[in-house]
């Protein structure tokens, strides 16, 4: 079975925020909840790089490990999903996630936490797939639909790659060898251990 | 267990554990905009009730069934496909559209966010007047039959050249044309758009070197090119899905050089950065040059065959030695050689470039010298090389092919007795009926004789308020403007803030037609006298759009007109009703329920449109290529297999003769490696067959196939009789071809006939390195009109004042004659940012954009800051050479040099300082707000197209 | 490990916060407890598999 994975490579990626856009299209992301965003090295001085940054969907992943009520779960193919019923917006998952990755909409203006919201592999949730009900709560669920995530089929330079981590591996590797240069693969080292 | 309550620092605590100490300018901006972009959502909604808000209407639906349709994006003319997902009629999807020649399901953050636009919900909803500073709604009817009097009444008192129609880059090619049309049949040249502010000059510069003014070759051919050098333009923000071909050319061997003051994110992807100082373009490129001699390494084959001029070029170019171009421009020997090295040994090479290079006031020069650089170089009409002019708004090209200008008919036709006889054939009007339609007097004469407003040029959309506010002593026609129609256009795109405010006051009568309410309907202190008229957006109608490589792409129409907004095009069928000419409108287009139909204006242009063969792009043609997107190679973009074989997508212009030639669109221009009738091309005969004795026309180059076998003039009857090939004109063509040429034969047959014996109808010629009819025809370096380098002013002075141009006195030495740079020491330019395009309305009222870019801002460099104590983040005022100041905040960065302050210019609801939100209409005010980097600019204009000069001016700046 | 390394991390961040808080456990990783996601079954299915293949295929590469 395959194992779905992201990587973004940062020789393509040129801020161009496609993926964030996407991503708020697709699941229709309230503004200030940001489940994709771009981070930017040595902005403005040469050695400028961009790099997309999401839910990595991590192997033994950390979110799950300090959920107290143990709402997360992983798909064989390895997509972190969790269940928006049981989460109780506590924030420790924000706080073990080496990416920043979870979020939280507020619920007044006082800032109490709304339940967890992250990017879900455009998976969905615990929920029948395509249904109304899922979009509300989780959004689109285009894997259920034999589609890959928005943000990654939308990229405009194709720098953002998702899907079964050894066909990513593949592309990457031979852009790689193409250009020359040592491979940097961000971020996969933390999240996969590999 | 405890829940932590603590939100301010985690999104800094993310980011510095991720990226360091970095902090980039999204993570600066969003943090410091937090309250501003929060407060403008919530003063709607709460967050989560507008996402319910929003779920309830345009979610998709489980188990409905839904369409999907195949458009274009609007934002940009990269021209990427977009899949809209509708069910009943709501949009409620976006897909990649992956079998899309020239995007491959690729978007950037607006295409990927173009969905929106179907919800609209900061759009203009209803006609809207102005009555005692409110806004109050009104029927359209009421609404068109208001605003046509008003305009009847001042064209009695003052004549129809004192209303002004701005249309828009953002009107598909019918409705370009229709618009063209409509100021045509109304009686004035007083009509214009974006083309003139962004690439006017290239135009002009590029169509007077080799023929036509357009992109020569395609996004995709850039795959091919061994070397891109990027001048004056930032792809990575303005033409994002571009990089996708230049990287595929870059992870094969091509070189990157970006040429640039600001170190903006494509030049942090280049092997090669020039930092120069703004408005030293030519300095640059003959600093380049100049090397290239040196070392030989001009294509000498190449010039010989087809350059006409390059001598003279050579003596102003030996001027330019390395340490001049250092002192002039900043860039240093090895670095500038550098970069002619990179351009010269991998070949071929292409030149790329965008607003950096056009807006000045020697625009036209910058241009033309892009353009000698390549045909030294030899890289012109090859794969892989050419001039890649990005344009910027979707259909800024078609637009200026229909000509929504003030100096032209569509088709470049002109507007000399001639054009206007052969578009009335075209019409079928008679020319007498649109004679009659003008303002009979005179007011400027050419060569010694008096000359008709008809046959002069208007005013250019970068000068209208000079219409208004000039002395009307002063001008070329009968009276000043008193209307002003803004039909798809942002005020704040255009320099010279406060007197545009001045000039909007002084109307009798503003009229803003857009999905909109822009900043137009806020930036002056009117209390009546203006009305707002939701025009519908290009997803709520169809027809052709023109990408910037002059392809032709259809779109179908997503969903109907949101809320009570019209397309345009029944907008101006309305209107035409009210004026009194709809009649000879729509002579031969269909109108139902008072919207002509499309297909019928792209009939009718194709009929008339001959000098660039916008003549075979019939509506079923355009549709066959839409629908049969994935079969396209995009190496080629020439069709394999399918029912277009072999054609190329969009029919990139020239598509010459008639549709049922069936010519496959020329793809790379002036490429004499295929034969015409297969796409090939040689330059143009523009201008006469010889100059000073010396022939003008090709020698021994000629496209595969040319039974001439070398340089020829332009085809007409007599040409063809000469030939001996009279005879191949069908008994019909040849009553249509009598008397006529290539440009005026509404058969086609002259055109035909050429391209079966392998020739360009157009002749075949040098191209010119000096243009002889341009005010400098060597192009040369002058100083900006505020320079900060007086001391070179002496060397390399501006222009003399000119008492009129574009019915306009124009002024540059008056104004250069003072120094400015003491009191105003810093340089002041501006530029893009990704998210938003334009002057941003409609980019700034779209919530999935305007969240990531909250607050208008000015990068200045960290020795400029601690100079004048500011402190990143902190507010300022930039405060322009003419005396307007904007409050901004200030962003510290690198990538601007010391002594130059960079502005987006997509802001615009702030001036000097001042919240207008209130003055919008409720409802429709766009989420994010800001000064107008635009207000701050100043006078100056190019000297042959009227370009405005945005990208170099003076300010100075400190704390607010 | 990451996990622990982060979450004295966030302990630190905290302290310097609002209110102290030192008595920070780490969660053993327990079972999930929620609802049943029906796609779990569905991404077991070869020919699931086999789609989203093609569309990697069709989607990710250069062309
Ligand atoms: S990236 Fe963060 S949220 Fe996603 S699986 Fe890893 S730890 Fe969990
Ligand atoms: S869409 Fe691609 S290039 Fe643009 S920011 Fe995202 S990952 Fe980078
Ligand atoms: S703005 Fe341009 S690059 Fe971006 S999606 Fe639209 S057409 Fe493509």
């Amino acid at each position: 079975m395959a194992r779905m994975k992201f990587l973004c490579d940062a020789e393509r990626c040129i801020e161009c925020n496609a993926c964030v856009t996407a991503c708020k299209n697709e699941h229709e992301v309230p503004w200030g909840v940001n489940r994709r965003r771009v981070v930017v090295l040595n902005d403005g001085v040469p050695g400028e790089k961009s790099i997309s940054v999401a839910c990595m969907h991590c192997t033994d992943a950390p979110c799950a490990a300090v959920c107290p009520v143990d709402c997360f779960y992983t798909t064989d193919d390895g997509i972190v999903l969790h269940d928006k019923d049981l989460c109780i917006g506590c924030g420790y998952c924000f706080y073990a996630c080496p990416f920043g990755a979870p979020q939280y909409p507020q619920q007044s203006a006082f800032g109490v936490r709304g339940k967890m919201d992250k990017c879900t592999f455009c998976a969905g949730g615990p929920t029948a797939d395509n249904s109304d009900a899922e979009y509300a709560k989780y959004g689109r669920n285009r894997i259920a639909e034999g589609k890959l995530p928005l943000c990654a089929e939308m990229c405009s330079t194709k720098a953002l790659l998702a899907g079964d981590g050894d066909l990513v591996a593949d592309i990457y590797r031979q852009r790689v060898i193409r250009r020359g240069g040592r491979p940097q693969t961000w971020g996969w080292e933390t999240a996969y251990q590999s | 267990m405890k829940l932590i309550r603590k939100k301010a620092a985690e999104v800094s605590s993310s980011r510095s554990r991720f990226a360091g100490e970095a902090i980039d300018r999204r993570t600066f901006l969003r943090r410091s905009g937090l309250a501003l972009g929060g407060a403008a959502v919530a003063t709607t909604l709460p967050p989560l009730m507008m996402r319910k808000a929003q779920a309830s209407m345009t979610a998709p639906k489980a188990g409905v069934d839904t369409k999907l349709v195949k458009s274009v994006c609007t934002h940009c003319a990269v021209g990427c496909g977009v899949y809209a997902e509708v069910q009943n009629g709501v949009w409620t999807g976006q897909e990649p559209a992956f079998d899309h020649p020239f995007s491959l399901g690729a978007h950037c953050a607006k295409g990927a966010s173009v969905r929106e636009h179907g919800h609209g919900e900061r759009r203009l909803k209803y006609p809207t007047k102005l009555v005692g500073g409110k806004w109050q709604k009104v029927s359209w009817d009421e609404a068109i039959n208001e605003i046509g009097d008003k305009m009847l009444e001042i064209r009695k008192t003052s004549g129809p050249d004192s209303v002004y129609w701005l249309g828009s880059a953002k009107f598909s090619n019918e409705q370009s044309y229709l618009f063209r049309k409509f100021y045509a049949m109304w009686g004035s040249n007083n009509g214009d758009h974006q083309a003139r502010i962004c690439h006017s000059t290239t135009v002009a510069g590029v169509a007077n070197t080799w023929g036509y003014g357009a992109m020569t070759n395609s996004m995709n051919d850039m795959r091919h090119s061994k070397a891109i050098m990027i001048v004056g333009g930032n792809p990575t923000e303005a033409h994002p899905v571009s990089m996708q071909h230049m990287f595929y050319a870059k992870e094969r061997g091509a070189k990157l050089i970006v040429v640039e003051p600001r170190f903006t994110r494509t030049a942090a992807h280049a092997d090669h950065y020039v930092r120069i100082r703004p408005g030293t373009d030519v300095a640059i490129t003959w600093g380049m040059l100049w090397h290239i001699f040196e070392n030989g390494w001009e294509d000498k084959e190449f010039i010989n065959q087809r350059v006409w001029g390059m001598d003279q070029i050579r003596e102003e170019v030996a001027k330019w030695t390395p340490a001049e171009v250092e002192k002039v421009t900043g860039a240093d020997e090895a670095t500038v050689k550098e970069a002619a090295r990179l351009m010269a040994e991998n070949r071929p090479s292409t030149h790329v470039w965008c607003m950096g290079g056009t807006q000045h006031t020697i625009g036209n020069n910058n241009t033309r010298s892009y353009c000698v650089l390549q045909l030294a170089l030899g890289n012109m009409g090859t794969s892989g090389g050419g001039t890649n002019i990005f344009r910027g708004h979707d259909n800024v090209q078609g637009a200026t092919d229909m000509c929504v200008l003030s100096h032209s008919l569509p088709g470049y036709y002109g507007l000399s007795a001639g054009a206007w006889k052969h578009w009335s054939r075209v019409w079928d009007v008679d020319y007498d009926w649109v004679q009659s339609r003008f303002d009979q007097g005179s007011y400027e004469k050419s060569k010694g004789k008096p000359v008709k407003p008809m046959n002069t040029k208007g005013f250019p959309v970068s000068r209208w308020i000079d219409g208004v506010l000039e002395d009307k002593a002063n001008i070329a026609q009968k009276d000043n403007l008193r209307a002003m129609v803004f039909w798809g256009h942002a005020p704040n795109s255009q320099t010279r803030g406060l007197e545009m405010k001045k000039a909007m006051e002084k109307l009798d009568l503003l009229v803003i037609i857009d999905p909109y309410p822009t900043a137009s309907a806020v930036m002056h202190d009117r209390s009546d006298g203006v009305y707002l008229l939701p025009a519908a957006t290009q997803f709520e109608t169809y027809g052709s759009v023109t990408a910037s490589n002059r392809n032709l792409q259809w779109r179908d129409k997503v969903i109907e007109p949101l809320f009570e907004s019209l397309p345009d095009q029944t907008i101006m069928y309305k209107f035409a009703k009210k004026l009194g000419f709809a009649e000879q409108f729509t002579k031969h287009i269909k109108v139902n329920d008072d919207e002509p139909l499309i297909e019928d204006a792209t009939r009718e242009f194709n009929r008339g449109m001959w000098t660039i063969g916008y003549t075979g792009q019939s509506p079923e043609r355009l549709k066959a290529h839409q629908k049969n997107w994935h079969t396209f190679n995009p190496n080629t973009l020439q069709a394999e297999g399918g029912p277009v074989d072999g054609e190329y997508y969009g029919l990139p212009w020239p598509c010459w003769g008639t549709p049922e030639m069936k010519h496959p669109g020329t793809p790379i221009l002036y490429d004499t490696s295929k034969p015409v009738a297969k796409g090939g091309l040689n330059f143009r005969a523009r201008f006469g067959v010889e100059r000073n004795g010396e022939s003008l026309l090709a020698d021994g180059s000629y496209p595969v196939g040319n039974e001439i076998g070398d340089g020829h003039p332009e085809f007409s009857d007599k040409l063809l009789k000469e030939l001996g090939w009279w005879d191949d004109l069908s008994a019909d063509e040849q009553a249509a071809a009598e008397g006529r040429n290539w440009k005026t034969d509404l058969s086609g047959g002259i055109q035909r006939v050429a391209i079966k014996h392998g020739c360009a109808p157009f002749g075949n010629a040098r191209a010119r390195a000096v243009v002889w009819t341009f005010p400098d025809p060597v192009p040369i370096h002058r100083e900006p009109l505020y320079t900060s380098r007086y001391d070179l002013v002496a060397k390399y002075p501006t222009y003399e004042d000119r008492k009129s141009h574009y019915r306009l006195p124009v002024r540059y030495a008056s104004i250069q004659a003072k120094d400015y740079s003491k009191e105003y020491p810093l340089i002041l330019t501006s530029g893009r940012l990704v998210e938003y395009e334009g002057g941003g309305d409609e980019s700034r009222s779209n919530p999935w954009l305007a969240e990531l870019q909250q607050e208008m801002f000015a990068e200045i460099n960290p020795a400029d800051a601690n100079d004048h104590g500011i402190k990143d983040g902190q507010q300022i005022w930039v405060e322009g050479a003419e005396g307007a100041r904007l409050k901004v905040m200030a962003l510290v960065t690198r990538r601007v040099a010391k002594g130059v302050v960079w502005l987006p210019f997509h802001f615009a609801g702030h001036l000097q300082g001042e919240d207008r939100r209130a003055k919008y209409p409720s409802g429709a005010d766009p989420f994010v707000l800001g000064e107008a980097a635009n207000t701050a600019l100043t006078y100056g204009y190019d000297s042959v197209t009227q370009m405005q000069e945005s990208k170099c001016s003076l300010c100075k700046i400190e704390r607010a | 490990m990451y996990a622990r390394a982060i979450i004295t991390l966030a302990a630190a961040v905290m302290l310097t916060a609002c209110y102290e808080s030192t008595d920070v456990t780490v969660h053993k990783p327990g079972v999930y407890k929620g609802a049943r996601d029906p796609l779990l079954a569905k991404q077991r299915a070869p020919e699931q598999q086999q789609t989203l293949r093609e569309r990697f295929a069709l989607v990710q590469p250069d062309r």
